[in-house]
Parts: structure tokens; C-alpha cells; sequence
């Protein structure tokens, strides 16, 4: 009897030995919680890079470059540019095509929706892997928790086939079904760790671009209203 | 337009899969070596607790080794016998004895407890036996010392060769002082063995009293007293004993007049099983059923 317990107690004899489902189970625990992952890495860089970059361009917004300047580099550095240097680049250009004296009340409508554009686009960039962080950390328990039942119901029914019961007819199933559920906790603490820190840093960000957006167009709108004066909108 | 700075910005997608790949490597590694999956069961089953238990039912076998010295007492004052008036019965008497008992040390061993005290006490019985026919036919003593001789301990032998020797030259020698050696023989043997007994029985009582002491301590230690009974009440009960030390009936005999103390002690008695029994079976029926009392103050 003990001897049976020393030799099936191996980690890797444990999943081997799981019936086919609990391995599916585990199989798909186990992918969910690498992308999961994967995911929480690249999340991470991408914030972290999107907040440096967007902390730089304010400070040069608001140190009173010009306008002009701003936009030449944006638009000529566009792959290292930052979200809310994008903004800026559409909402700029579109404003630049109205320069000739048109009405004030347009050209800002289709310079803040051209900005509202971007915005989304930047947005919808950012949160994008967020909702699989998400899924996985609400239903990988309950997949994990799938495995270990059916795991579990094998277990015991095996054990009604054996007279003597003892509970080491039962110890190794329930043991390799517990790991499915473990797996499955494993994916889920992590992705809904993530998904919070990045649903907050996002929903800052976005904060953060929005107010960005109508100050730029209140400025553009200063800028309107006494073109002479280009450099110096402050 | 945007959409390429897009797909080029994201940053270390190759980082963040290697990342990803760490961390589950990581947590593969945890289960595999963080958990002792082989080791602890085994050793907590098998070899620990078994290598334990056997040794206190092994443990009374000491006392047993006591019951075999109490024929030793005799010896000394045997051997003085054999110098002054030469008797090889003595020499006999004791030599038996040692050999049976290691049997029945074996015997309890193998866990057969109650025979030994039967055993015991006929031996005193048989030891008079033989030694008043040895007496009445000296000349067939040396024959069977010599038989015993070689089935005697070896530490045993040593000093018991030279009193035979002497014996055989004197019974060849003294022919007419062999009556008044037996009566003072057989005298002496029964003082001796009188002696024997009464050092066993004390010895025994001591071992009873011994165990009654532990016994009305493991019970006590087990009773949760109701609180606040006045005075100092005490409740009388019989407790039928299996030789395991297992509870079989307790009966009370005297009631305390506080039923929730009864109770308290009933429940303690049955708690307390297996009670401490002396590891000696023989004594078993002093236990048999146990009077015990059992105060509420100490």
C-alpha cells in the first residue's frame, strides 16, 4: 500500500495518469495562463513605454514649443511618437487645413473630431488585450475547478470498484485533479491582478488624453482668433 | 495611416512571450521540486510509528527479568549451605528455574501474558518436590547436576562446578550426617523459599499498588470536574478489566450523590482506557475488578 503511494506520487505520474478530460483541462489551463501571461507582459511594456511618452510630450506641449515644430516632428517621428503625440499630429493637421479663413465654429468641430478619432483609435489600441486578462481570471477557476470534479468523480468511482477502501485508493486521483485546479488559479490570480492595474492605468491615460484634447483645441481656437500671433499661444 | 505605427509600436512582443515562458517555468519548477511529493508519506507511515509501538509492549519485559531474580536471592544463601553442609539440591532448585523462565519471557513476547504467574507459582511447589527427593537419593544428584550443568547460563556454571565437586567428596565421605543435613535442608528451604515468596509478594503488592496509583492518575487526569462542588464528595465504582487494560463494565457502587460527578468519572474510566496494567499478566487478576474511588478534591 505504501508502496504504491511512494511510486504514483510523482508530479509529472500525477498528470500522465490523469484521465483524458482533466488533461484537456489542464492542456487548456495551461495555454490560457501563457497567453494570459504573455498578454500581462506585453501590457506591461506598453503602458509603461505609453506613460514615459506621454509625460515627455506634455512637458515639451506645455514648456511653449511651437506649435508648428511640434507637428513637423510628430509627423515625421511617427513610430516612436506616443499616443497623445498622435493626437495632437491629427488634430493639428486637420486645424492646418482650414487655415484660410474659414468660420471659427467648423474648423474646431473637425479638429476636435479629428483628434476624438485618434483618441478612440489609441483606446481601443490600449484596452485591447485587457478583456482576455479579464476572461481569463474569471473562468480559469471554473475550468480548474471543472477538471477537479471530474477528476474527483473518477476517483471515487474507481473506488467503488475496490472492496477495501483506504484512502489511498483515492489520494493520487483526487491529488491529480487538484492540480487542474491549482493550474486554473495559477492563470486567474495573475490575469485579474493585471487586468486592474491596466484597466486603472488606462482609464488614467485616457483622463489624461481627453483633457489634452480640449485644452489643444482651446488653444487652436486662441490661435484662430489672432492668427498673427503663431508662437506664442500661452 | 495610423494604423502602421500601431502594429510597430508594441513593444517586446519576443520579451514578453520569453517573460511568460519564465514565469511558467518557474511555477513547473515549484510543483516538481517545492513539493515533497514522494518522501514524507513513506516515512510517516511505515517505519516511524511501527518502530515505536512494539517497543512498549516490550518494555514489561524487564519486570519479567526481575521475577527470574527472585530465586537469586536464594542462591547466595544457598551456596553458604553448600560450604558448610553439602547439598547439591540447591544447585538444582536453582537451575530449573532460569531455564523455564527465559521460555516463558519468550512466551510473553510472543504476547501470551496470563501464563506466566500459573507457571510461577507452581514452581515454588515443584522446587520443594524435587529437592526433598534429591535429598532422600544424593547419589543420583550429580548425574543430573552435570545434565543440568550444561543446560545452565554460562555465568551460572562457574561457581556451581567447584560445590558439586566438594558435594560428591563428601556424600562419598559422610554418610551418617546426611539425615541431620536434610532436615536442616530442608528447613533452611523452606525458610528460603518462604523468604522468596514473601519478597515476591511484596514485591508484587508494590507492583499493584504501583499500577492502582497510575491507574487512578490516567482517570483523574481524564475526569473534566464539574465545578463548585461543595466539600469533598467521592464516588465508588467497579471497573471490570480485559487483560489489554480495556474498560469491559464499570458499575457504580457508591454514588457521589452528585450525578453530574459520576458522570464526570464514568466518562473519565472509559476514557482512560487502556488503563496501565503491570506488564506482568500474572497480576492481572488483582485488576480483574477494580474498586475504585475517586475524590473530588485531592
Amino acid at each position: 500500500m505504501s508502496k504504491t503511494i511512494t511510486q504514483d506520487l510523482s508530479f509529472l505520474h500525477l498528470i500522465s495518469g490523469a484521465s483524458l478530460p482533466v488533461q484537456l483541462v489542464m492542456l487548456l489551463l495551461l495555454l490560457a495562463s501563457f497567453i494570459s501571461w504573455w498578454f500581462i507582459f506585453r501590457k506591461l511594456f506598453t503602458l509603461r513605454q505609453e506613460i514615459k511618452q506621454t509625460d515627455e510630450f506634455e512637458s515639451v506641449f506645455w514648456r511653449g514649443s511651437d506649435l508648428n515644430a511640434l507637428y513637423q516632428r510628430a509627423a515625421s517621428a511617427r513610430h516612436a511618437a506616443g499616443s497623445m503625440e498622435r493626437i495632437f499630429e491629427a488634430g493639428f493637421r486637420e486645424f492646418t487645413k482650414y487655415q484660410s479663413g474659414v468660420d471659427i465654429g467648423p474648423i474646431m468641430d473637425s479638429t476636435r473630431g479629428a483628434m476624438r478619432a485618434v483618441y478612440q483609435r489609441e483606446m481601443d489600441r490600449l484596452e485591447s488585450h485587457l478583456s482576455f486578462l479579464a476572461t481569463v481570471g474569471s473562468v480559469s477557476p471554473y475550468v480548474g475547478l471543472f477538471g477537479t470534479v471530474w477528476g474527483i468523480m473518477n476517483a471515487f468511482r474507481e473506488l467503488s470498484n475496490v472492496g477495501q477502501a483506504t484512502i489511498a485508493h483515492v489520494a493520487p486521483g483526487i491529488a491529480e485533479a487538484l492540480i487542474a485546479t491549482a493550474m486554473g488559479l495559477f492563470a486567474a490570480i495573475p490575469a485579474v491582478i493585471a487586468y486592474n492595474r491596466y484597466a486603472s492605468d488606462t482609464a488614467q491615460l485616457a483622463t489624461r488624453y481627453e483633457s489634452f484634447i480640449e485644452e489643444v483645441s482651446n488653444v487652436l481656437q486662441r490661435r484662430v482668433a489672432k492668427p498673427r500671433d503663431v508662437a506664442n499661444f500661452s | 495611416m495610423v494604423r502602421l505605427p500601431r502594429n510597430k509600436s508594441e513593444p517586446g512582443k519576443l520579451r514578453a512571450a520569453l517573460f511568460a515562458l519564465l514565469v511558467h517555468a518557474a511555477f513547473l519548477a515549484l510543483l516538481v521540486f517545492g513539493l515533497n511529493w514522494k518522501n514524507e508519506a513513506p516515512e510517516a507511515m511505515s517505519v516511524d510509528l511501527w518502530a515505536d509501538l512494539p517497543q512498549r509492549p516490550i518494555k514489561p519485559v524487564p519486570p519479567i527479568a526481575k521475577v527470574t531474580s527472585q530465586p537469586q536471592p536464594a542462591k547466595p544463601q544457598s551456596r553458604p549451605q553448600q560450604k558448610t553442609q553439602p547439598q547439591p539440591q540447591p544447585v538444582i532448585k536453582v537451575a530449573p528455574p532460569p531455564v523455564r523462565k527465559p521460555e516463558i519471557a519468550l512466551k510473553d513476547k510472543t504476547e501470551k501474558p496470563q501464563p506466566k504467574e500459573e507457571v510461577k507459582n507452581p514452581e515454588p511447589v515443584k522446587k520443594e518436590v524435587p529437592k526433598e527427593e534429591l535429598a532422600k537419593k544424593p547419589v543420583e544428584k550429580p548425574v543430573s547436576k552435570e545434565g543440568v550443568k550444561k543446560s545452565e547460563p554460562i555465568k551460572k556454571e562457574v561457581p556451581k562446578v567447584e560445590p558439586v565437586k566438594k558435594v560428591e567428596q563428601k556424600t562419598e565421605k559422610k554418610d551418617d550426617t546426611r539425615q541431620q543435613v536434610k532436615a536442616q535442608e530442608q528447613t533452611q528451604q523452606r525458610e528460603q523459599q518462604m523468604a522468596a515468596v514473601k519478597a515476591a509478594q511484596a514485591r508484587a503488592l508494590g507492583e499493584i499498588e504501583k499500577y492502582k496509583a497510575m491507574i487512578q492518575a490516567k482517570i483523574r487526569s481524564r475526569i473534566i470536574m464539574p465545578p463548585d462542588l461543595p466539600g469533598n464528595p467521592a464516588v465508588e465504582f467497579m471497573v471490570t478489566l480485559l487483560p489489554g487494560g480495556d474498560v469491559l463494565v464499570v458499575t457504580l457502587r457508591k454514588s457521589s450523590s452528585y450525578a453530574a460527578f459520576d458522570e464526570a468519572v464514568e466518562r473519565a474510566i472509559y476514557l482512560a482506557k487502556p488503563l496501565p496494567l503491570p506488564p506482568d499478566p500474572g497480576l492481572f487478576n488483582e485488576f480483574r475488578n477494580l474498586n475504585l474511588t475517586v475524590y473530588y478534591r485531592e
